[in-house]
């Protein structure tokens, strides 16, 4: 079994120690508890028969202009941006955002991924989609457990590429 | 000492493989370490980050959350790597981390409720805006309909003023009585409303003219001889003679607050005495400050009633709008024409004793040139009807009508139409001293012949027209100016005021 350090970045309350959870132990509170530092958690998943472990770490969420240290992405293999597809603002500099990411990590490819998807109506998100110009890769919704495995599948398929 | 610090740090050596070495010092988490086993359970953010370590370079990460046993903590880790293996250094920092975090969740909690703040000012503005727009519509559904009352109104009070100088017997005069009352009512009902969706709607503006208060005291008391004979309680009025011969104001607004307040008085005391009373309160050189007072001996009050007297629709028990005629409208204008002059409004009283509404307002004194300029606008004008040629133009025979009778006694020579393409008509050939055009008329409407000049000039170039209609808004009156009307007759009118405009447009004319 091979284990793949994988990180989870972006804007603080966009979801994403509720998508570890729900990936991780298939769980969901309502409850915004803000992540400090780095929480590391584990999961073993399967790929086309070669088994994963993912070192999944959660990093305590940013705003504005604020930089992740770069120290947390040394010996990373993947990546993943999420954002909040109900908050403007943690999706308006996406472009940028995915390149800082890029840059301190050394990673080509980023997954990007949209969650809270429970928020908005069919019509909302197809704005919210079309005002993006990067290429979302999955939208997800942590509370109705909808797209979190896929989600978690890509990135450990980045890990391994 | 030293076992205290040693409960903040612990200093291992490990293999490139993660296998545990050697303890180095200190003995945080000791008991989760055991030499010659793998650093990479207790410390799972090891995996994939000690094989990466570049030799001879320190490094560090901070706020790394272990959880031993169920409970976590917050370290900083420092590293380094040599060719032997790395040496890691872990610093417990766990009481430091919690104050972060507090500090970290409020921040987050203040930035969502100031998001929530941020949306909900949108809704509110939203709904601050659909609100306007409701009010907006009620204003203008309120100016309509007092126009659609105007006019009926117009000729039920011109009937009535009609009839009255006809002999009747006994029996119809008496009904007159009433008829006249309530047509009265009706008509202070609609410029209630009308005025109280003006002040409501910002549009109400107070004119600032010379004003003699000895003048509107005589005003109220000559309406109120002739429009209160059949009233039971006496009237008694009093005027300060420290109260300046002129003050700057608004006299028919002055006038509308005293005769509300009379009116509310009037309509409470079934026997007894009304009292109106204007002093100086205060002389302060170039303003003084006046109160206007009225007093009855009615029914009075419970504090309670006192306190929401001036609300819209309020009279005291339900009964009253039944008893009482009116909406209960009054009071509530008279509130906010004070307020709109800076003054400020009291009401004391006794149930069974009486009510006393107590007025204060500050009025700045008249100049010298103020008062002469006003007193030439007031110069008299002699009757210039008699023998004048007057064209007027109503789709209503009924208003037709009531103009006609006014009319009749001043042998003037006058030519009756229906609309504004009769009017029109009327005009060829022919020179009027005044056109009296209503301004809703089928076919052509007052406002659209006015402004066909060419097709009257040749005869009436210099004939003053003037409007007469139940659109009263400030901004009506001002748009028919703007059209060319000289003046406007606001429906319903009495015969009085008729004929007074329509002798002061013939002055101006004549005098031209």
């Amino acid at each position: 079994m091979i284990a793949k350090k994988v990180l989870l970045v972006g804007n603080f309350g966009v979801g994403k120690t509720s998508l570890i959870r729900r990936f991780v132990l298939n769980e969901f509170s309502e409850d915004y508890i803000s992540t400090i530092g780095v929480r590391v958690s584990t999961k073993v998943v399967d790929l086309d028969g070669e088994q994963v472990k993912m070192m999944i770490w959660d990093v305590a969420g940013t705003s504005g202009d604020e930089k992740i240290p770069k120290s947390y992405f040394l010996g990373a293999s993947a990546a993943m941006y999420v954002f909040d597809l109900s908050r403007e603002e943690t999706y308006n500099t996406l472009d940028a955002q995915l390149e800082m990411v890029k840059g301190l990590s050394g990673l080509n490819e980023v997954v990007l991924v949209g969650n809270k998807k429970d928020l908005l109506s069919e019509a909302e998100l197809a704005t919210v989609i079309e005002q993006i110009t990067l290429t979302v890769d999955l939208v997800t919704s942590a509370k109705e457990d909808d797209h979190v495995e896929d989600a978690f599948i890509a990135l450990a398929k980045q890990a391994i590429s | 000492m030293s076992k205290r610090i040693d409960q903040y740090f612990i200093e291992l050596d490990v293999a490139l493989d993660g296998t545990l070495q050697h303890v180095v010092a200190g003995g945080f988490g000791a008991s989760e370490f055991t030499l010659g086993r793998s650093v990479y359970d207790p410390c799972p953010y090891l995996i994939g980050t000690l094989d990466h370590l570049e030799e001879g370079e320190p490094f560090a990460m901070d706020g790394m959350v272990l959880v031993w046993e169920g409970k976590e903590y917050n370290t900083d880790v420092e590293m380094y790597r040599e060719p032997s293996g790395v040496t890691v250094l872990l610093h417990n920092r766990t009481n430091v981390y919690k104050l972060v975090d507090q500090l970290n969740q409020h921040r987050n909690d203040l930035f969502f409720l100031k998001r929530e703040l941020g949306e909900k000012n949108v809704e509110l503005e939203r709904l601050r805006q659909a609100a306007d727009k409701a009010n907006e519509e009620k204003t203008r559904f309120l100016a309509m309909m007092s126009h659609e009352v105007r006019n009926p109104l117009n000729v039920i009070l011109g009937y009535t003023e009609m009839i009255n100088k006809e002999p009747v017997s006994q029996e119809v005069e008496d009904h007159l009585k009433y008829l006249t009352a309530s047509g009265r009512t009706l008509k202070i009902l609609v410029d209630d409303i009308l005025d109280l969706s003006r002040v409501e709607a910002g549009k109400l503006e107070l004119s600032q003219a010379p004003i003699q208060f000895s003048e509107i005291m005589d005003q109220i008391k000559n309406s109120y001889k002739s429009s209160h004979r059949d009233i039971e309680i006496a009237l008694h009025f009093e005027l300060d003679q420290k109260v300046p011969s002129f003050v700057l104001g608004d006299d028919v607004r002055i006038y509308q607050i005293i005769t509300n307040l009379m009116n509310n008085s009037i309509k409470f005391t079934p026997s007894g005495s009304v009292t109106t009373r204007i002093g100086l309160m205060e002389d302060r050189g170039n303003e003084v400050l006046l109160q206007m007072s009225v007093k009855d001996t009615g029914r009075g009050m419970t504090q309670e009633q006192a306190d929401s007297v001036f609300e819209e629709y309020k009279q005291n028990t339900l009964d009253d709008n039944r008893i009482h005629k009116g909406a209960g409208l009054g009071l509530s204008i008279v509130k906010r024409l004070v307020t709109a002059m800076n003054g400020t409004i009291a009401v004391k009283s006794e149930v069974g004793v009486g009510t006393d509404f107590s007025i204060e307002v500050p009025f700045e004194k008249a100049s010298n040139e103020q008062i002469s300029s006003a007193a030439v606008a007031v110069e008299e004008v002699k009757d210039y009807i008699p023998g004048s040629s007057i064209l007027a133009a109503d789709d209503n025979h009924m208003n037709r009508r009531i103009v006609a009778h006014i009319l009749k006694k001043k042998e003037v020579e006058l030519v009756l139409v229906k609309d504004g393409v009769e009017a029109l008509e009327a005009m060829q050939g022919r020179q009027f001293d005044l056109v009296l055009l209503d301004i809703n008329m089928p076919n052509l409407s007052g406002e659209a012949l006015i402004q066909q000049r060419a097709a009257y000039e040749q005869d009436n170039a210099s004939t003053p027209f003037v409007a007469l209609t139940g659109n009263t808004s400030k901004e009506d009156v001002e748009g028919y100016y703007e059209l060319g009307f000289s003046d406007v007759i606001p429906k319903p009118f009495t015969a009085g005021q008729f004929l007074e405009i329509v002798n002061a447009n013939l002055a101006k004319s004549s005098n031209a």
